[in-house]
């Protein structure tokens, strides 16, 4: 017999001893990444991370996640001029994702539910924040947080600065209002209301007592209109007139107002004006299609029965029994940096109109010369500092929105909080370049539209200040949170895991890893992972 | 994400020898794994039987018998039957080939099997072309297809095996791709609890053969399957068809992810556009005279 062994018939072992790792050249990285919404965001919002929590049904996740950043989602969710919408990658493949409404959706669900948010422990310094618009309001609350004392002083009777004496209740309920900012004060802020910080002197006083200063004060000095008396009794300044309860707002005004200017405030001023039941005719330099309010208050000003002249100058304003304006025609040419431009006249354009009221509402600057040497004079700079002195919100920037002023406060509150109270955590912003549309695998989004949010039915709009926005239901505002890519963050699909064909990723509940033993480096958990949550890198073993 | 979702259960191993981004070993995955435990193979000499592995080593699992090209459906026939008459008749039997083995060289065993309606799942890893062998046609290589042996591209339509097969009136035919691997392993479910000749066609764009990036030969399957190339369906007894998939795109994006189109002019792409739409157009006719 042949004594010598039979080689076995069958195999004996795996595949497994094989180290077909040594094949790659590159490795998959799992790596969360900023959405384009984040990088446009004014606060720096984690959209994508909150938007999945919506999806998941999870409200109040969502609400910590985006109070992370902005302690103002229902006030946001109505009024924020919402360039992460304009940034976000689904737009590439049909319509963007309603950010802005579905943070009211969450903003409003914590103000229905009494959600609070709790002060860090005290850390022995403190902070004076001047001004309580949505800049020293958002500075306060980072404060808060972070253990760190905060005195308020706000030169009003009320918190809210331009929330509460500039944007009227339509587009901002008051009760809204009131109950973010109740909860922002109810982490324990030394509150000086009608104790305005009045000059140089007294600003280097706070900083001497305090820790550091943050200066919110905002832009309050209306621009001049040239060609028009102020103190005629037709004219009434655009500030006064929406900061005015609504019985004054009617003693302020004639049966035909005339409107100065296209942007935010204007058409706060037209829209106000309708709902006392005025006529009301707005006047811009800018022609149409170029007037620089948001295009949905433009429209709904329009529907509301307002009257535009837009490419047109006023050059005088006589009163009278009525007042007669004489205006003229012109070509608009917007300059360099926002807010610049020239105008040209238009030969034999002129014409001329008839008012009662004459309500310019062409902007506002900072007031600088208050603060005498003690900001500086280079200008409106952004987070400008001088020592321990420093400023956010309109004072410091032409970026007028409520969120750029939130988000400069956080900003402010972030680099105090590391000078002064370094163990407190804060949160760390996601690294890398904004993820871009090509990263997105859409076979995993399929095709939805957008959701609309109701408005209030037209008449019954110009009968009271009550919100024309209205609420995306329920249903609907979860069915639009699943419209988001997540761009940039991990959702636990497993299709990296599934995809895999070397069986090279192991879940970890939560997370995942590479075998690098295994790993061929050919790409395939990167390009089936449907939010570009994972990337390839150089690797050869 | 449930287009994706599968259980895997560690019937496959990792260390194989496909190329990396190979979606012929990410199906081999998925239907490893779902067939289970009690189940023997048979392959037929093609890259799936090199995944599978060089002696003394295997990838997957379960037992594999490695035979000749022509053979793997006569081979699953006497397994199934010896594994039969041991009172073993649950233990489930599935060949593997591809489609050289298939559509070309095996299809004598295959056609006979069908006939006796043997009970074996027998799957055709069909890349179009014999690939395992440096990239010759088959006669699976469509129209137009640039390969090793035609260089111009070929002349000639792919056989349609579905139609083939549905003509021998087994129980169960269905296509399949890497794109849909929820519906990949639900064909092969469902394939198991049928008795009787099950032929499971899955589409495998292949790196090398066809030109495709390492990182696309799913995102490849996937257009084949929108683009109305390779539609999801399912044939119940030669006579029921159920069309799955919807043609929601035109060949253009199909054609430009591979190489071997590369050569087409304008007036060839629109007459495989045409071969396409006929196509579909004739499935979605014999889905309307039995639609079960
Ligand atoms: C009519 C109108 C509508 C607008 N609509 C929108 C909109 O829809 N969306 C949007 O994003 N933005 C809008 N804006 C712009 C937005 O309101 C501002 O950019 C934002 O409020 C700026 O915030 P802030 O905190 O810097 O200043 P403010 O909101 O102006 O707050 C400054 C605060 O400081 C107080 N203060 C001033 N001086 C002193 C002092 N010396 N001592 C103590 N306190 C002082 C003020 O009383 C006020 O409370 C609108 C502006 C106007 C005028
Ligand atoms: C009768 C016979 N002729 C040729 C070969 C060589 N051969 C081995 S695999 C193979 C290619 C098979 O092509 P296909 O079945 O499509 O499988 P693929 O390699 O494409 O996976 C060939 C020609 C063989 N094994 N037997
Ligand atoms: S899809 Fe979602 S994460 Fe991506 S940009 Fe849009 S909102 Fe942001
Ligand atoms: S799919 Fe697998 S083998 Fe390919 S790169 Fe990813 S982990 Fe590596
Ligand atoms: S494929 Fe899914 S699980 Fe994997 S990284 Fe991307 S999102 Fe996360
Ligand atoms: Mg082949």
């Amino acid at each position: 017999m042949n004594k010598q062994a039979l080689s076995p018939l069958w195999t004996h072992l795996t595949s497994e001893g094989n180290r077909t790792g040594t094949w790659r050249a590159a490795l998959p990285r799992y790596q969360d990444q900023p959405s384009p919404c984040l990088g446009a965001c004014p606060v720096s919002g984690r959209i994508a991370t909150w938007i999945g929590h919506v999806e998941d049904g999870d409200l109040r996740a969502a609400w910590e996640v985006l109070s992370d950043n902005n302690p103002f989602p229902a006030i946001a969710g109505r009024i924020c001029h919402h360039p992460c919408e304009t940034a976000c990658n689904r737009a590439q493949l049909d319509e963007t994702v309603s950010i802005c409404a579905l943070e009211r959706h969450v903003g409003d669900a914590a103000l229905a539910a009494g959600w609070g948010f709790a002060a860090g422990p005290e850390r022995g310094v403190s902070v004076a924040v001047i001004g309580g618009g949505p800049a020293g309001l958002s500075a306060a609350y980072q404060l808060r947080r972070a253990g760190i004392a905060v005195t308020l002083y706000e030169a009003r009777e009320a918190l809210g600065g331009l929330m509460r004496y500039g944007i009227p209740s339509y587009r901002l309920a008051r009760e809204v209002l009131e109950g973010e900012i109740a909860r922002i004060t109810a982490m324990g802020i030394d509150l000086r209301l009608g104790a305005g910080v009045e000059d140089a002197a007294a600003l280097e006083a706070l900083a001497e007592a305090h820790d550091a200063v943050f200066l919110a004060t905002g832009a309050s000095l209306p621009k001049r209109l040239p060609g028009l008396d102020y103190e005629a009794g037709f004219v009434v300044d655009s500030a006064a007139f929406l900061a005015a309860p609504e019985s004054e707002q009617k003693a302020m005004t004639g049966a035909h107002v005339l409107v100065i200017g296209g942007g935010s405030a204007a058409m706060d001023v037209a829209r106000t004006a309708r709902r006392l039941g005025r006529r009301v005719t707005v006047m811009t330099l800018e022609p149409e299609g170029r007037l620089p309010a948001q295009q949905v208050e433009l429209e709904e000003a329009a529907e509301e029965g307002v009257a535009f002249i837009t490419g047109a100058m006023l050059k005088a304003a006589e009163g009278g029994e009525t007042v007669t304006i004489a205006a003229v025609r012109v070509t608009f040419k917007p300059g360099e940096t926002r807010g610049q431009f020239s105008v040209n006249e238009i030969t034999d354009s002129a014409f001329t109109l008839a008012c009662d009221t004459i309500i310019p509402a062409i902007g506002q600057d900072a007031d600088l010369a208050r603060w005498g040497t003690v900001l500086g004079t280079d200008g409106p700079v952004v987070g400008r500092r001088a020592g321990r002195i420093r400023a956010g919100g309109d004072v410091a920037s032409m970026e007028r929105f409520v969120t750029h002023a939130i988000g400069m406060g956080k900003e402010a509150a972030r680099e105090i909080i590391a000078e002064l109270a370094p163990d407190a955590p804060l949160s760390a912003p996601l690294p890398g370049p904004l993820v871009e549309y090509a990263r997105i695998n859409t076979a995993y989004h399929p095709g939805h539209p957008r959701a609309r949010q109701p408005s209030a039915p037209l008449p019954k709009r110009l009968e009271s200040f009550a919100e024309v926005q209205q609420p995306l239901p329920a249903e609907a505002a979860r069915r639009e949170a699943e419209r988001c890519f997540s761009c940039g963050t991990c959702i636990h699909c497993d299709n990296c895991y599934l995809y895999c064909p070397d069986m090279a990723i192991t879940r970890l509940f939560p997370g995942y890893e590479v075998k690098t033993d295994y790993c061929k480096g050919c790409g395939l958990c990167v390009a089936e992972c449907p939010t570009g949550a994972i990337h390839m890198r150089e690797d050869t073993p | 994400m449930d287009i994706s979702r599968y259980e895997d259960h560690g019937q496959f191993c990792s260390g194989h020898a496909a190329c990396g981004g190979c979606v012929e070993a990410l199906t081999m995955r998925v239907i490893l794994n779902e067939i289970g435990p009690d189940a023997v193979g048979v392959v037929a000499p093609s890259c799936t039987a090199v995944i599978l592995g060089g002696y003394p080593t295997s990838s997957a699992r379960i037992p594999f018998i490695h035979g000749l090209i022509e053979t793997a459906a006569a081979m699953g026939t006497g397994v199934k039957r010896g594994l039969a008459a041991q009172g073993k008749g649950d233990t489930t039997v599935v060949c593997f080939a591809g489609d050289g083995g298939t559509y070309d060289i095996g299809i004598q065993a295959l056609s006979s099997a069908a006939e006796r309606n043997e009970d074996i799942l027998y799957v055709c890893f069909d890349n179009e072309g014999y690939m395992n062998t440096g990239g010759q046609k088959s006669s699976s290589t469509p129209h137009g297809a640039a390969t090793g042996s035609t260089p111009l591209g070929k002349a000639t339509v792919k056989k349609n095996l579905i139609e083939i097969m549905a003509a021998h009136r087994i129980p169960y035919i269905a296509t399949a791709s890497p794109s849909h691997l929820a519906d990949l392993a639900a064909k092969v479910r469902k394939a198991r609890a049928i008795r009787g000749m099950k032929v499971l066609i899955v589409v495998i764009p292949c790196l090398p053969g066809w030109g495709v990036a390492d990182d696309s030969a799913v995102r490849v399957a996937r257009l084949a399957v929108e683009s109305g190339v390779f539609p999801l369906l399912e044939v119940e007894d030669g006579v029921t068809w159920r069309i799955a998939s919807d043609k929601t795109r035109p060949i253009d994006a199909y054609l430009a992810g591979q190489k071997r189109y590369r050569h087409l002019s304008d007036g060839e792409r629109e007459a495989l556009q045409a071969e396409v739409d006929a196509g579909f157009a004739r499935l979605k006719a014999l889905e309307a005279i039995n639609p079960g």
